[in-house]
Protein backbone atom coordinates (compact mmCIF):
# COMPACT_ATOMS: atom_id res chain seq x y z
CA UNK A 1 0.00 0.00 0.00
CA UNK A 2 0.85 3.49 -0.41
CA UNK A 3 2.59 4.92 2.46
CA UNK A 4 4.52 1.54 3.27
CA UNK A 5 7.70 1.86 4.89
CA UNK A 6 10.38 -1.12 4.88
CA UNK A 7 13.51 -1.90 5.98
CA UNK A 8 15.14 -4.18 3.50
CA UNK A 9 18.03 -6.28 2.57
CA UNK A 10 19.04 -7.93 -0.98
CA UNK A 11 18.77 -11.61 -0.83
CA UNK A 12 21.85 -12.23 -3.75
CA UNK A 13 24.92 -12.39 -1.90
CA UNK A 14 27.22 -10.92 -4.57
CA UNK A 15 25.14 -7.95 -4.64
CA UNK A 16 24.53 -7.43 -1.11
CA UNK A 17 28.70 -7.88 -0.98
CA UNK A 18 29.51 -5.27 -4.02
CA UNK A 19 26.63 -2.32 -2.37
CA UNK A 20 27.16 0.30 -0.43
CA UNK A 21 23.77 -0.68 1.78
CA UNK A 22 21.19 -3.06 1.55
CA UNK A 23 22.00 -3.49 -2.20
CA UNK A 24 18.37 -3.10 -2.46
CA UNK A 25 18.30 -1.25 -5.85
CA UNK A 26 19.96 -3.46 -7.61
CA UNK A 27 17.62 -6.47 -6.87
CA UNK A 28 14.52 -4.60 -7.97
CA UNK A 29 16.44 -3.82 -11.14
CA UNK A 30 17.20 -7.56 -11.59
CA UNK A 31 14.08 -8.78 -10.13
CA UNK A 32 12.25 -6.32 -12.58
CA UNK A 33 14.11 -7.61 -15.52
CA UNK A 34 13.83 -11.07 -15.10
CA UNK A 35 10.16 -11.19 -13.66
CA UNK A 36 9.45 -9.23 -16.70
CA UNK A 37 7.95 -6.40 -16.01
CA UNK A 38 9.98 -4.07 -17.46
CA UNK A 39 12.16 -4.25 -21.25
CA UNK A 40 15.24 -2.60 -19.71
CA UNK A 41 16.24 -0.53 -16.72
CA UNK A 42 18.15 3.11 -16.96
CA UNK A 43 20.78 3.22 -14.25
CA UNK A 44 23.76 5.08 -13.45
CA UNK A 45 27.57 3.68 -14.07
CA UNK A 46 31.05 4.74 -13.59
CA UNK A 47 32.36 4.36 -17.35
CA UNK A 48 35.56 2.15 -17.56
CA UNK A 49 35.38 2.30 -13.77
CA UNK A 50 36.33 6.01 -13.96
CA UNK A 51 33.81 7.52 -10.28
CA UNK A 52 34.12 10.22 -12.12
CA UNK A 53 32.22 9.85 -15.01
CA UNK A 54 29.04 8.03 -14.50
CA UNK A 55 27.08 7.89 -17.64
CA UNK A 56 22.97 6.45 -17.94
CA UNK A 57 23.39 3.19 -19.35
CA UNK A 58 20.04 1.10 -20.34
CA UNK A 59 20.43 -2.50 -19.34
CA UNK A 60 18.46 -5.86 -20.57
CA UNK A 61 20.57 -8.15 -19.43
CA UNK A 62 19.87 -9.09 -15.50
CA UNK A 63 23.37 -10.35 -15.02
CA UNK A 64 25.14 -7.29 -16.06
CA UNK A 65 22.75 -5.13 -13.49
CA UNK A 66 25.58 -5.52 -10.65
CA UNK A 67 27.60 -3.48 -12.65
CA UNK A 68 25.53 -0.40 -11.77
CA UNK A 69 25.58 -1.07 -7.72
CA UNK A 70 27.15 1.28 -5.21
CA UNK A 71 26.49 5.27 -5.67
CA UNK A 72 28.34 7.49 -7.70
CA UNK A 73 28.33 11.00 -6.11
CA UNK A 74 30.36 12.66 -8.50
CA UNK A 75 28.07 12.11 -11.43
CA UNK A 76 24.99 14.22 -12.52
CA UNK A 77 23.55 12.61 -15.55
CA UNK A 78 20.57 14.19 -17.14
CA UNK A 79 18.13 11.26 -17.07
CA UNK A 80 14.76 12.87 -17.97
CA UNK A 81 16.35 14.65 -21.19
CA UNK A 82 17.91 11.37 -21.91
CA UNK A 83 14.46 9.37 -21.71
CA UNK A 84 12.86 12.17 -24.13
CA UNK A 85 15.31 12.29 -26.23
CA UNK A 86 17.36 8.95 -27.03
CA UNK A 87 14.27 6.44 -25.36
CA UNK A 88 11.42 8.24 -27.43
CA UNK A 89 9.91 9.12 -24.55
CA UNK A 90 9.44 5.66 -23.06
CA UNK A 91 6.47 5.10 -26.03
CA UNK A 92 7.54 2.21 -27.00
CA UNK A 93 9.37 0.16 -24.31
CA UNK A 94 8.87 -0.30 -20.37
CA UNK A 95 11.59 1.14 -18.29
CA UNK A 96 12.42 0.77 -14.86
CA UNK A 97 14.58 4.25 -14.23
CA UNK A 98 16.69 4.65 -10.86
CA UNK A 99 16.50 8.24 -10.18
CA UNK A 100 17.25 11.62 -8.01
CA UNK A 101 14.46 13.50 -6.70
CA UNK A 102 15.18 16.30 -9.03
CA UNK A 103 15.38 13.37 -12.21
CA UNK A 104 12.32 12.11 -10.86
CA UNK A 105 10.75 15.98 -10.83
CA UNK A 106 12.16 16.26 -14.19
CA UNK A 107 10.64 13.30 -16.07
CA UNK A 108 7.73 14.27 -14.12
CA UNK A 109 7.40 17.67 -15.83
CA UNK A 110 8.34 15.88 -19.17
CA UNK A 111 5.11 13.55 -18.34
CA UNK A 112 2.60 16.92 -18.05
CA UNK A 113 4.10 17.67 -21.43
CA UNK A 114 3.05 14.50 -23.07
CA UNK A 115 7.21 14.20 -23.59
CA UNK A 116 7.27 11.17 -21.83
CA UNK A 117 4.70 8.25 -21.47
CA UNK A 118 4.53 7.45 -17.52
CA UNK A 119 2.50 4.02 -18.20
CA UNK A 120 5.49 2.33 -18.78
CA UNK A 121 7.65 3.89 -16.63
CA UNK A 122 8.72 2.64 -12.96
CA UNK A 123 10.39 5.23 -10.92
CA UNK A 124 12.83 3.78 -8.05
CA UNK A 125 13.84 6.59 -6.38
CA UNK A 126 17.21 7.47 -4.50
CA UNK A 127 17.56 9.77 -1.27
CA UNK A 128 20.10 12.71 -2.51
CA UNK A 129 21.82 14.91 -0.35
CA UNK A 130 23.65 16.31 -3.28
CA UNK A 131 26.13 15.57 -5.68
CA UNK A 132 29.60 16.88 -6.37
CA UNK A 133 30.23 18.34 -9.51
CA UNK A 134 33.41 15.66 -11.07
CA UNK A 135 36.63 17.97 -12.30
CA UNK A 136 36.19 20.30 -8.55
CA UNK A 137 35.32 16.87 -6.86
CA UNK A 138 38.78 15.80 -8.28
CA UNK A 139 40.86 18.88 -7.42
CA UNK A 140 39.21 18.34 -3.95
CA UNK A 141 40.08 15.47 -3.05
CA UNK A 142 43.38 16.30 -4.10
CA UNK A 143 44.03 19.54 -2.16
CA UNK A 144 42.17 19.35 0.66
CA UNK A 145 41.98 15.68 1.27
CA UNK A 146 45.50 15.22 0.21
CA UNK A 147 44.90 11.51 -1.88
CA UNK A 148 45.37 10.38 -5.38
CA UNK A 149 41.14 10.94 -6.75
CA UNK A 150 41.44 7.56 -8.26
CA UNK A 151 42.19 6.06 -4.83
CA UNK A 152 38.48 6.66 -3.88
CA UNK A 153 36.51 3.85 -4.02
CA UNK A 154 33.28 5.61 -2.13
CA UNK A 155 31.89 8.95 -1.00
CA UNK A 156 29.14 9.59 1.14
CA UNK A 157 27.34 12.81 2.39
CA UNK A 158 26.07 12.25 5.60
CA UNK A 159 25.47 15.35 8.74
CA UNK A 160 27.00 18.27 7.03
CA UNK A 161 30.20 15.71 6.56
CA UNK A 162 31.65 14.30 3.30
CA UNK A 163 33.20 10.90 4.21
CA UNK A 164 35.52 9.11 1.81
CA UNK A 165 36.97 6.10 1.52
CA UNK A 166 40.08 4.70 -0.36
CA UNK A 167 41.08 1.83 -1.52
CA UNK A 168 43.18 0.62 1.60
CA UNK A 169 40.06 1.05 3.82
CA UNK A 170 41.27 4.03 5.14
CA UNK A 171 38.54 6.69 5.81
CA UNK A 172 38.86 10.40 5.40
CA UNK A 173 36.31 13.23 6.49
CA UNK A 174 35.94 16.92 6.62
CA UNK A 175 33.27 19.09 7.68
CA UNK A 176 31.07 19.97 4.34
CA UNK A 177 30.68 23.49 5.39
CA UNK A 178 33.87 24.72 5.55
CA UNK A 179 35.04 23.22 1.86
CA UNK A 180 31.94 25.23 0.74
CA UNK A 181 33.10 28.21 1.75
CA UNK A 182 36.44 27.65 -0.18
CA UNK A 183 34.55 26.82 -2.95
CA UNK A 184 34.39 23.09 -2.99
CA UNK A 185 31.83 20.72 -1.69
CA UNK A 186 28.12 19.95 -3.65
CA UNK A 187 27.03 21.59 -6.67
CA UNK A 188 25.28 25.08 -5.98
CA UNK A 189 22.28 24.05 -7.06
CA UNK A 190 22.15 20.65 -4.30
CA UNK A 191 23.09 22.83 -1.31
CA UNK A 192 19.61 24.77 -2.25
CA UNK A 193 17.59 21.89 -2.97
CA UNK A 194 15.15 21.27 -0.06
CA UNK A 195 14.11 17.61 -1.68
CA UNK A 196 16.07 14.81 -0.54
CA UNK A 197 13.40 12.26 -0.46
CA UNK A 198 11.61 11.26 -3.82
CA UNK A 199 8.10 11.17 -2.84
CA UNK A 200 7.00 12.10 -6.37
CA UNK A 201 8.61 8.22 -7.26
CA UNK A 202 7.00 5.44 -7.23
CA UNK A 203 9.36 4.22 -4.32
CA UNK A 204 11.87 6.15 -2.21
CA UNK A 205 15.06 3.97 -0.98
CA UNK A 206 17.78 5.52 1.41
CA UNK A 207 19.88 4.50 4.02
CA UNK A 208 18.07 7.14 6.24
CA UNK A 209 16.80 5.36 9.16
CA UNK A 210 18.87 2.35 8.58
CA UNK A 211 20.82 2.93 11.60
CA UNK A 212 24.06 1.83 10.31
CA UNK A 213 23.25 -1.51 9.38
CA UNK A 214 23.65 -2.70 6.48
CA UNK A 215 19.67 -2.43 4.93
CA UNK A 216 18.28 0.10 2.66
CA UNK A 217 14.83 1.87 3.87
CA UNK A 218 12.19 1.94 1.37
CA UNK A 219 8.88 4.35 1.64
CA UNK A 220 6.81 2.87 -1.18
CA UNK A 221 5.02 6.44 -2.73
CA UNK A 222 2.61 4.93 -5.25
CA UNK A 223 0.32 2.14 -5.95
CA UNK A 224 2.84 0.51 -8.41
CA UNK A 225 5.43 1.09 -6.33
CA UNK A 226 3.33 -0.98 -3.63
CA UNK A 227 2.82 -3.56 -6.34
CA UNK A 228 6.30 -3.79 -7.15
CA UNK A 229 7.60 -4.17 -4.11
CA UNK A 230 5.12 -7.02 -2.88
CA UNK A 231 5.95 -8.96 -5.68
CA UNK A 232 9.83 -8.75 -5.41
CA UNK A 233 9.48 -9.78 -1.77
CA UNK A 234 6.61 -12.73 -2.83
CA UNK A 235 9.78 -14.00 -5.21
CA UNK A 236 12.22 -13.50 -2.51
CA UNK A 237 14.32 -10.83 -3.91
CA UNK A 238 14.65 -8.77 -1.08
CA UNK A 239 14.41 -9.75 2.23
CA UNK A 240 12.17 -7.09 4.94
CA UNK A 241 10.84 -6.17 8.05
CA UNK A 242 9.05 -3.11 9.23
CA UNK A 243 11.11 -0.61 10.64
CA UNK A 244 10.43 0.55 14.13
CA UNK A 245 9.11 3.89 15.02
CA UNK A 246 12.55 5.38 15.94
CA UNK A 247 13.79 4.50 12.71
CA UNK A 248 10.96 6.60 11.04
CA UNK A 249 11.59 9.39 13.41
CA UNK A 250 15.06 9.40 12.31
CA UNK A 251 14.79 9.41 9.21
CA UNK A 252 11.95 12.12 9.70
CA UNK A 253 14.74 13.96 11.60
CA UNK A 254 17.64 13.61 9.10
CA UNK A 255 15.05 14.65 6.11
CA UNK A 256 13.97 17.67 8.16
CA UNK A 257 17.77 18.65 9.37
CA UNK A 258 18.83 18.63 5.57
CA UNK A 259 15.81 20.79 4.87
CA UNK A 260 16.26 23.23 7.26
CA UNK A 261 20.16 23.68 5.65
CA UNK A 262 19.23 24.08 2.47
CA UNK A 263 16.11 26.82 3.20
CA UNK A 264 18.97 28.62 4.81
CA UNK A 265 21.62 28.12 1.83
CA UNK A 266 18.62 29.73 -0.40
CA UNK A 267 18.03 32.54 1.85
CA UNK A 268 21.48 33.34 1.57
CA UNK A 269 21.70 33.06 -2.17
CA UNK A 270 18.05 34.91 -2.88
CA UNK A 271 18.87 37.35 -0.64
CA UNK A 272 22.10 38.99 -2.71
CA UNK A 273 19.92 39.01 -5.59
CA UNK A 274 16.85 40.32 -3.44
CA UNK A 275 18.79 43.27 -1.19
CA UNK A 276 20.43 45.19 -4.63
CA UNK A 277 18.38 47.94 -5.29
CA UNK A 278 16.23 48.26 -9.01
CA UNK A 279 19.20 50.13 -10.53
CA UNK A 280 22.17 47.71 -9.35
CA UNK A 281 19.77 44.57 -10.16
CA UNK A 282 19.51 45.71 -14.16
CA UNK A 283 23.08 46.42 -14.21
CA UNK A 284 24.35 43.02 -12.39
CA UNK A 285 21.68 41.30 -14.55
CA UNK A 286 22.84 42.95 -17.78
CA UNK A 287 26.14 42.31 -17.35
CA UNK A 288 25.73 38.67 -16.73
CA UNK A 289 23.73 38.19 -19.86
CA UNK A 290 26.33 40.35 -22.18
CA UNK A 291 28.49 37.60 -21.32
CA UNK A 292 26.09 34.73 -22.94
CA UNK A 293 28.15 33.06 -25.70
CA UNK A 294 24.76 31.69 -27.03
CA UNK A 295 26.30 28.69 -27.75
CA UNK A 296 22.28 26.93 -26.63
CA UNK A 297 23.83 24.87 -23.59
CA UNK A 298 21.18 25.92 -21.03
CA UNK A 299 18.32 25.30 -23.21
CA UNK A 300 20.10 22.07 -24.36
CA UNK A 301 20.33 21.07 -21.18
CA UNK A 302 17.23 22.03 -19.41
CA UNK A 303 15.19 18.80 -19.06
CA UNK A 304 11.97 21.02 -19.26
CA UNK A 305 13.07 22.54 -22.12
CA UNK A 306 11.22 20.63 -25.18
CA UNK A 307 10.08 22.54 -28.13
CA UNK A 308 11.07 20.80 -31.44
CA UNK A 309 11.48 24.63 -33.45
CA UNK A 310 12.81 26.67 -30.40
CA UNK A 311 12.02 30.47 -31.10
CA UNK A 312 15.49 31.53 -29.93
CA UNK A 313 16.58 29.80 -32.80
CA UNK A 314 18.31 32.09 -35.40
CA UNK A 315 15.96 31.13 -38.39
CA UNK A 316 12.74 32.66 -36.06
CA UNK A 317 13.29 36.09 -36.46
CA UNK A 318 13.27 36.80 -32.80
CA UNK A 319 16.86 36.34 -31.90
CA UNK A 320 19.34 37.87 -34.46
CA UNK A 321 21.77 35.49 -36.43
CA UNK A 322 25.96 36.03 -35.62
CA UNK A 323 25.05 38.24 -32.90
CA UNK A 324 27.09 37.90 -29.84
CA UNK A 325 26.06 38.52 -27.36
CA UNK A 326 22.29 38.25 -28.25
CA UNK A 327 20.40 40.72 -27.65
CA UNK A 328 18.94 40.05 -23.94
CA UNK A 329 15.40 38.63 -25.27
CA UNK A 330 17.58 35.60 -25.49
CA UNK A 331 18.27 34.88 -21.47
CA UNK A 332 15.05 36.42 -20.81
CA UNK A 333 12.81 34.30 -22.70
CA UNK A 334 14.88 31.00 -21.63
CA UNK A 335 14.04 32.18 -18.20
CA UNK A 336 10.66 33.05 -19.04
CA UNK A 337 9.89 30.06 -20.49
CA UNK A 338 10.84 27.37 -17.82
CA UNK A 339 10.89 29.69 -14.24
CA UNK A 340 7.24 27.90 -13.60
CA UNK A 341 8.53 24.45 -13.73
CA UNK A 342 12.05 24.86 -13.14
CA UNK A 343 12.96 21.56 -10.74
CA UNK A 344 16.19 22.93 -9.67
CA UNK A 345 18.56 20.07 -11.55
CA UNK A 346 21.54 22.65 -12.15
CA UNK A 347 22.00 21.18 -15.43
CA UNK A 348 22.07 24.64 -16.99
CA UNK A 349 24.37 25.75 -14.64
CA UNK A 350 26.28 23.10 -15.05
CA UNK A 351 27.01 23.20 -19.23
CA UNK A 352 27.27 26.89 -19.22
CA UNK A 353 30.58 27.72 -20.55
CA UNK A 354 30.42 31.61 -18.79
CA UNK A 355 28.83 30.31 -15.48
CA UNK A 356 26.17 32.50 -15.81
CA UNK A 357 24.31 32.19 -12.53
CA UNK A 358 21.17 30.73 -14.49
CA UNK A 359 19.97 28.38 -12.19
CA UNK A 360 20.02 30.50 -9.35
CA UNK A 361 17.99 33.09 -11.19
CA UNK A 362 15.46 30.77 -12.05
CA UNK A 363 14.82 28.75 -8.83
CA UNK A 364 14.60 32.09 -6.93
CA UNK A 365 11.41 33.12 -9.35
CA UNK A 366 10.48 29.23 -9.32
CA UNK A 367 10.40 29.92 -5.50
CA UNK A 368 8.52 33.03 -6.04
CA UNK A 369 5.77 31.92 -8.27
CA UNK A 370 5.50 28.68 -6.65
CA UNK A 371 4.16 31.33 -3.46
CA UNK A 372 1.79 32.78 -5.86
CA UNK A 373 0.44 29.99 -7.72
CA UNK A 374 0.66 27.55 -4.55
CA UNK A 375 2.63 25.29 -6.64
CA UNK A 376 5.83 22.92 -6.42
CA UNK A 377 7.20 21.82 -9.75
CA UNK A 378 7.27 17.92 -10.20
CA UNK A 379 5.58 16.85 -7.27
CA UNK A 380 2.36 15.36 -8.45
CA UNK A 381 1.54 14.68 -12.43
CA UNK A 382 -1.81 16.26 -12.50
CA UNK A 383 -0.50 19.30 -10.89
CA UNK A 384 -1.06 22.11 -13.87
CA UNK A 385 1.46 24.03 -14.99
CA UNK A 386 1.23 27.50 -13.63
CA UNK A 387 1.85 29.72 -16.15
CA UNK A 388 0.23 27.23 -19.81
CA UNK A 389 -3.05 26.25 -18.17
CA UNK A 390 -6.05 27.60 -16.53
CA UNK A 391 -8.95 26.60 -14.45
CA UNK A 392 -12.76 26.88 -14.53
CA UNK A 393 -12.65 28.77 -10.83
CA UNK A 394 -10.71 31.82 -12.10
CA UNK A 395 -13.97 32.58 -14.42
CA UNK A 396 -15.54 33.73 -11.17
CA UNK A 397 -12.22 36.07 -9.57
CA UNK A 398 -13.20 39.53 -11.46
CA UNK A 399 -10.08 41.35 -10.45
CA UNK A 400 -6.71 41.40 -12.61
CA UNK A 401 -5.32 40.02 -9.88
CA UNK A 402 -6.18 36.64 -8.41
CA UNK A 403 -5.16 34.81 -5.13
CA UNK A 404 -4.20 31.00 -5.67
CA UNK B 1 16.50 68.33 -21.61
CA UNK B 2 13.51 66.81 -23.51
CA UNK B 3 10.99 66.11 -21.55
CA UNK B 4 10.39 62.37 -20.93
CA UNK B 5 7.59 61.16 -22.68
CA UNK B 6 6.95 57.52 -22.39
CA UNK B 7 6.07 55.04 -25.04
CA UNK B 8 3.53 53.07 -24.07
CA UNK B 9 2.71 49.66 -25.73
CA UNK B 10 -1.03 48.62 -25.62
CA UNK B 11 -2.03 45.14 -26.31
CA UNK B 12 -5.67 45.30 -26.71
CA UNK B 13 -8.10 42.46 -27.61
CA UNK B 14 -10.32 42.52 -30.53
CA UNK B 15 -13.57 42.33 -28.85
CA UNK B 16 -13.57 44.31 -25.79
CA UNK B 17 -10.94 46.69 -25.37
CA UNK B 18 -10.09 47.59 -28.96
CA UNK B 19 -13.83 47.90 -29.77
CA UNK B 20 -13.58 50.27 -26.31
CA UNK B 21 -10.35 52.38 -27.13
CA UNK B 22 -12.64 53.34 -30.48
CA UNK B 23 -15.57 54.02 -28.47
CA UNK B 24 -13.26 56.65 -26.33
CA UNK B 25 -11.86 58.15 -29.82
CA UNK B 26 -15.79 58.34 -31.08
CA UNK B 27 -16.99 59.85 -27.60
CA UNK B 28 -13.87 62.26 -28.28
CA UNK B 29 -13.22 61.27 -24.72
CA UNK B 30 -9.14 62.66 -24.38
CA UNK B 31 -6.20 60.92 -23.37
CA UNK B 32 -2.29 60.95 -23.68
CA UNK B 33 -0.90 60.18 -27.11
CA UNK B 34 1.72 57.87 -25.91
CA UNK B 35 0.20 54.58 -26.23
CA UNK B 36 0.96 52.66 -29.43
CA UNK B 37 -1.75 50.59 -29.83
CA UNK B 38 -1.59 46.45 -31.51
CA UNK B 39 -5.00 44.94 -31.76
CA UNK B 40 -4.82 41.17 -31.25
CA UNK B 41 -7.62 39.05 -31.29
CA UNK B 42 -7.32 37.85 -27.71
CA UNK B 43 -5.26 39.00 -24.84
CA UNK B 44 -4.38 35.29 -24.63
CA UNK B 45 -2.33 35.69 -27.90
CA UNK B 46 0.02 38.22 -25.82
CA UNK B 47 2.98 35.41 -24.84
CA UNK B 48 5.63 36.62 -22.59
CA UNK B 49 7.29 36.44 -25.71
CA UNK B 50 5.32 39.61 -27.16
CA UNK B 51 5.87 41.48 -23.23
CA UNK B 52 8.88 41.17 -23.39
CA UNK B 53 9.86 41.90 -26.62
CA UNK B 54 7.95 44.98 -26.78
CA UNK B 55 10.45 45.98 -23.15
CA UNK B 56 13.58 44.85 -25.28
CA UNK B 57 12.83 47.14 -28.12
CA UNK B 58 12.75 50.12 -25.55
CA UNK B 59 8.80 50.11 -24.51
CA UNK B 60 9.09 51.99 -20.87
CA UNK B 61 5.54 50.68 -20.20
CA UNK B 62 3.36 47.52 -21.90
CA UNK B 63 -0.61 47.51 -21.14
CA UNK B 64 -2.58 44.70 -21.91
CA UNK B 65 -6.10 45.26 -21.84
CA UNK B 66 -8.33 42.29 -22.23
CA UNK B 67 -12.39 41.17 -21.68
CA UNK B 68 -13.75 41.01 -17.99
CA UNK B 69 -13.34 37.25 -17.06
CA UNK B 70 -16.49 35.25 -18.14
CA UNK B 71 -16.86 37.81 -20.81
CA UNK B 72 -13.92 36.37 -23.06
CA UNK B 73 -14.78 35.35 -26.59
CA UNK B 74 -12.77 32.48 -26.30
CA UNK B 75 -13.62 31.55 -23.14
CA UNK B 76 -10.84 31.55 -20.86
CA UNK B 77 -8.00 33.52 -23.26
CA UNK B 78 -8.23 36.56 -20.58
CA UNK B 79 -7.76 33.96 -17.80
CA UNK B 80 -3.95 32.76 -19.58
CA UNK B 81 -3.27 36.75 -19.86
CA UNK B 82 -3.75 37.05 -16.04
CA UNK B 83 -1.85 34.12 -15.06
CA UNK B 84 1.02 35.20 -17.68
CA UNK B 85 1.31 38.80 -16.25
CA UNK B 86 1.36 37.59 -13.13
CA UNK B 87 4.12 35.64 -13.72
CA UNK B 88 5.68 37.62 -15.48
CA UNK B 89 5.92 40.73 -12.36
CA UNK B 90 8.70 38.58 -10.07
CA UNK B 91 10.55 38.49 -13.14
CA UNK B 92 10.81 41.56 -13.84
CA UNK B 93 11.82 42.60 -10.42
CA UNK B 94 13.76 40.79 -10.18
CA UNK B 95 16.28 41.42 -13.17
CA UNK B 96 15.05 45.15 -12.22
CA UNK B 97 13.02 46.31 -14.55
CA UNK B 98 9.95 47.61 -12.54
CA UNK B 99 6.87 45.62 -12.63
CA UNK B 100 4.87 48.42 -12.19
CA UNK B 101 6.10 48.55 -15.91
CA UNK B 102 3.71 45.90 -16.69
CA UNK B 103 -0.24 46.42 -16.51
CA UNK B 104 -3.12 44.85 -17.00
CA UNK B 105 -6.49 45.52 -17.27
CA UNK B 106 -9.86 44.17 -17.91
CA UNK B 107 -12.10 46.58 -20.08
CA UNK B 108 -15.42 46.25 -21.43
CA UNK B 109 -15.95 47.25 -25.13
CA UNK B 110 -18.54 49.61 -23.30
CA UNK B 111 -15.99 51.24 -21.43
CA UNK B 112 -14.64 53.78 -23.59
CA UNK B 113 -14.43 56.51 -20.30
CA UNK B 114 -12.48 53.80 -18.59
CA UNK B 115 -10.39 53.32 -21.42
CA UNK B 116 -8.89 56.82 -20.96
CA UNK B 117 -8.72 56.87 -17.07
CA UNK B 118 -6.53 53.65 -17.60
CA UNK B 119 -4.41 55.02 -20.05
CA UNK B 120 -3.70 58.24 -18.52
CA UNK B 121 -3.30 56.79 -14.92
CA UNK B 122 -0.59 54.42 -17.04
CA UNK B 123 0.74 56.90 -18.56
CA UNK B 124 1.45 58.92 -15.50
CA UNK B 125 2.72 56.02 -13.64
CA UNK B 126 5.48 55.83 -16.32
CA UNK B 127 6.24 58.93 -16.66
CA UNK B 128 7.05 58.73 -12.73
CA UNK B 129 9.14 55.51 -13.38
CA UNK B 130 11.28 57.36 -15.69
CA UNK B 131 12.66 55.61 -19.39
CA UNK B 132 12.51 51.85 -19.53
CA UNK B 133 16.75 50.85 -18.74
CA UNK B 134 16.76 48.71 -22.10
CA UNK B 135 16.43 52.10 -23.62
CA UNK B 136 19.13 53.65 -22.50
CA UNK B 137 21.49 50.95 -22.57
CA UNK B 138 20.73 51.11 -26.43
CA UNK B 139 22.20 54.85 -26.84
Amino acid sequence: MKGDMYLAQSSDDAILKKSEHGGVVTSLLKFALESKRVDAVLAIKARNGNRYDGIPVLITDPETVIETAGSLHCASPNIARFIKEYLNGAFDMKIAVVCKPCDARGIIELVKRTQINMDNLTLIGLNCTGTLPSAPAKRMFHEEFEVNPSDVIREDLEEGKLTITLKDGTEKQKDLDELEQKGYGRRENCRRCDINIPIMADIACGKWGTDGKKATFIEVCSEKGSDFIEKAIEAEYIKVEKPDSRAIESRKKRNEEEILLARKWQEKDFASLREMSTEEKFSYWLGEFSRCIKCYGCRNACPICYCKDCILEADRGIVAPGEIPPDVIFPMIRSVHVMDSCVNCGQCEDVCPMDLPLARLILMLNRELGNIFKNEPGMDVNAPIPLKSVTDKELTVADVEIQF
Amino acid sequence: MDKFEPKIVAFFCNWCSYAAADLAGTSRIQYPPNVRTIRVMCSGRVSELLILKAFALGADGVLVGGCHPGDCHYMKGNLSARRRVTGLKPFLNAIGISSDRLRLQWIGASEGLKMAETISDFTDTIRNLGPNPLKRRQK
